[in-house]
C-alpha cells in the first residue's frame, strides 16, 4: 500500500491494518503478549516518573523501535499533530505561575501571566508522556496481527465487553468505507467547497445521520446473517496466540526490574 | 408446468423425499408489507431450484423462511418433515443454511478462517474438528489462499466464495442462496456457478437459488420457481418456464439468452419452436 491508496482518516486504519498484516519485522514475529504487556508496562513507567530525562530516553527508545520496525516515520510525525494539540489545549491554562525561576511575563491591564522553567517542563513532560502512549500504543498495533489481538482482547476481558471489541473493528471498517464513498459522491457533484456556515453544518449533519440510519441496518442485517450460523449472543474468537519466547520472558523481567526501581526512587 | 391455481390449492403435509415445504404460507411485515402471500413451495432432495423474479417480489423474504429467519403469519413451513414454530426454528440453521446477497453482511470475523469456522463451533464442535471443516469447505471453494486475510481486504468474488465456505463448512442439507452471482465479474461468477453444481453433485445438498439471472437459472436449475408479488406464480423445467413469454413478462422478467437467440433463429428460417433449448449445449445440439 502506498500513501495514495491510504484513507485520510486519523489515524488511518487502512494504513495501521496494511502493516500489522504485512510487516516482518522482529517486533512482528515477537508474541502479542510480550508486546501487551511492554506497552502496560510503559504506561505504568508513564504514571510514575515526573524525569524528563527519562522520558525523552524513553521516546527515543520507542522511536528507534518504531524505526527499527520498517513502519512509517514521516506518516507518525504526521498522527503527532493530534495529540500534541490536544497537550496543548490543556497545558495552555495550566502552564502559567507555576512556582519557579521565572522565564517572561505577559503583562495584562489587570493581571499577569508568568512562565517558570516548571511550568515549561510541564509542557514538555505532558508533551512527552502523550507522544510516547501514542507511539507504544501504535507500535503494538502496527506489528500485531488483528486476529491476534482481538484473540488477547477476547481472553483478558469479561463478556460482554470482548464481544463489542470482536464485532466493532470490522464494522468501524464498513462504516469508513461507507463514510467514504458518501464523501466521494458528495463531492463528485460539487460539495465539499464551504459556501456557508450553516449550510455546510446541514450536510454534514445529514451525511452522520444517513451513517447512523445505514449503519443500524448493517447491524440489522449482520445479526441475521449470524442467526443463521446458530449464534446465540457468544462469538468466541478462535485464532491461537503465539507463545512467548526465553528472551521475550527475559525483556519482561528487565521491564519489571524498571518498574521497581522506579516505584522505589521516582514514586515521590 | 403447474400454475398457480393448482398450488395455492395443494394444502397438503410433506411428502417422505422433501426437504422443504411450504404450505401456503404468508409473512406480513410488521408495517403492513406483504412479504409472501399464500405460497406453497418445495425442495425436493438433491435438487437446484431457482426462483425467480423481479426485484421486490418476495424471493429474499421466502428464503428467511427457510431458516427460521422469519416465520410466516399464515400457513405452515415443513423443513425434513417437521413443522416450522418459535420452539422448532432455533435448530434450523443446521439444515438449511443461507448465503446472503450481500457477503459484507455475512462476514464479522477478524479473519477469513476465524468467520469459516464460526458456524462449526456454534455446532458444538470442538476446534480441531472445526478447523478441520473451515478448511475442507475454504478448500471446496478454492479459497483456502485467503485463511489469514481480513474480509475487509478481499475482493467482491472472494468475498462471495468465503461466504460459502461459512455455510459449506456447516455442512447443511440445503444451502440457500441469495443472488449468487449478483455484483461479481464474469470469471468469479462462473467460478460460483460451478460452486453451485459442484455442492449438489458432489456434496448431495439441494439448492435453492434466488435470482433474477435467469441465464444462470436456466443453465443450472432443474426446477424453476417464478415468484411474483410474494406468490409462486408457476413452476416448471427451466425450457417449459423460460419458453412462455407471457408468463416472464407477468413476472417482470426477460427470457434468457439462449432462449431470444433461439426464437430469433426460429423466427428466421420460419421454424417453430420445438426443442426449447436452455443452455448452449441443447442450442448447438438443436441447430
Amino acid at each position: 500500500m502506498n500513501n495514495s491508496q491510504a484513507s485520510g482518516h486519523i489515524p488511518d486504519l487502512d494504513l495501521i491494518t496494511h502493516y500489522s498484516e504485512n510487516c516482518r519485522s522482529f517486533l512482528s514475529r515477537a508474541s502479542p503478549w510480550t508486546k501487551l504487556i511492554g506497552l502496560i508496562a510503559i504506561i505504568v513507567i508513564l504514571t510514575i516518573t515526573q524525569n524528563v530525562e527519562l522520558l525523552v530516553a524513553l521516546y527515543a527508545l520507542i522511536l528507534y523501535l518504531y524505526w527499527q520496525s520498517d513502519l512509517p516515520i514521516r506518516k507518525l510525525f504526521d498522527w503527532c499533530l493530534l495529540p500534541i494539540l490536544f497537550v496543548l489545549s490543556l497545558v495552555i491554562l495550566l502552564m502559567w505561575n507555576e512556582p519557579g525561576v521565572p522565564l517572561f511575563s505577559l503583562r495584562f491591564a489587570w493581571f499577569s501571566l508568568t512562565l517558570t522553567d516548571n511550568g515549561l517542563l510541564l509542557l514538555v513532560r505532558l508533551l512527552l508522556k502523550a507522544l510516547i502512549s501514542m507511539t507504544a500504543s501504535l507500535l503494538l498495533l502496527m506489528t500485531t496481527k488483528y486476529a491476534h489481538l482481538s484473540a488477547i482482547i477476547y481472553g483478558i476481558f469479561p463478556s460482554p465487553m470482548n464481544q463489542i471489541f470482536l464485532m466493532s473493528y470490522r464494522f468501524l471498517f464498513i462504516t469508513l468505507d461507507m463514510i467514504d464513498s458518501m464523501i466521494r459522491a458528495f463531492k463528485s457533484r460539487g460539495g465539499g467547497f464551504i459556501r456557508s456556515m450553516s449550510r455546510q453544518s446541514q450536510t454534514f449533519a445529514e451525511i452522520f445521520a444517513l451513517v447512523f440510519i445505514r449503519s443500524y441496518d448493517q447491524a440489522e442485517r449482520v445479526n441475521k446473517a449470524m442467526e443463521s450460523r446458530g449464534y446465540d449472543g457468544t462469538y468466541s474468537a478462535s485464532t491461537e496466540i503465539q507463545q512467548m519466547r526465553s528472551v521475550e520472558y527475559i525483556v519482561m523481567l528487565a521491564f519489571l526490574a524498571s518498574i521497581t526501581y522506579l516505584l522505589l526512587f521516582y514514586s515521590s | 408446468m403447474k400454475k398457480h391455481i393448482d398450488l395455492v390449492q395443494n394444502h397438503d403435509s410433506p411428502e417422505p423425499h422433501e426437504l422443504i415445504h411450504i404450505d401456503c404460507a404468508s409473512h406480513v411485515y410488521p408495517d403492513g408489507s406483504i412479504g409472501i402471500h399464500e405460497l406453497c413451495f418445495k425442495v425436493k432432495e438433491n435438487e437446484i431450484v431457482a426462483l425467480c423474479g423481479a426485484n421486490g417480489s418476495g424471493k429474499s423474504t421466502l428464503l428467511e423462511h427457510l431458516n427460521g429467519l422469519l416465520l410466516p403469519s399464515k400457513g405452515n413451513v415443513y423443513v425434513m418433515g417437521e413443522k416450522i414454530d418459535t420452539t422448532t426454528k432455533k435448530d434450523l440453521w443446521k439444515n438449511v443454511g443461507i448465503v446472503f446477497q450481500k457477503s459484507d453482511d455475512q462476514l464479522f470475523a477478524p479473519t477469513v478462517l476465524d468467520d469459516v469456522m464460526f458456524g462449526p463451533l456454534n455446532l458444538g464442535m470442538n476446534k480441531g474438528d472445526a478447523w478441520d471443516a473451515a478448511m475442507k469447505a475454504l478448500r471446496a471453494v478454492g479459497a483456502e489462499e485467503f485463511i489469514n486475510k481480513i474480509p475487509n481486504y478481499l475482493s467482491g468474488g472472494q468475498k462471495r466464495l468465503v461466504s460459502i465456505a461459512g455455510i459449506l463448512a456447516m455442512k447443511p442439507k440445503i444451502i440457500a442462496l441469495d443472488e449468487p452471482t449478483s455484483d461479481l465479474d464474469p470469471k468469479h461468477a462462473e467460478i460460483v456457478e460451478k460452486i453451485i453444481c459442484e455442492l449438489k453433485e458432489g456434496h448431495g445438498i439441494s439448492i435453492v437459488l434466488a435470482t433474477h439471472d435467469l441465464d444462470l437459472a436456466a443453465r443450472i436449475a432443474d426446477r424453476v420457481c417464478i415468484v411474483k408479488e410474494g406468490s409462486v406464480i408457476a413452476e416448471g423445467r427451466p425450457s417449459e418456464i423460460f419458453y412462455d413469454i407471457d408468463l416472464l413478462e407477468d413476472a417482470g422478467l426477460k427470457e434468457p439468452k439462449i432462449v431470444q437467440v433461439y426464437e430469433a433463429l426460429c423466427e428466421f428460417r420460419g421454424a417453430d419452436v420445438k426443442k426449447r433449448p436452455v443452455t448452449i449445449e441443447d442450442l448447438v445440439r438443436s441447430l
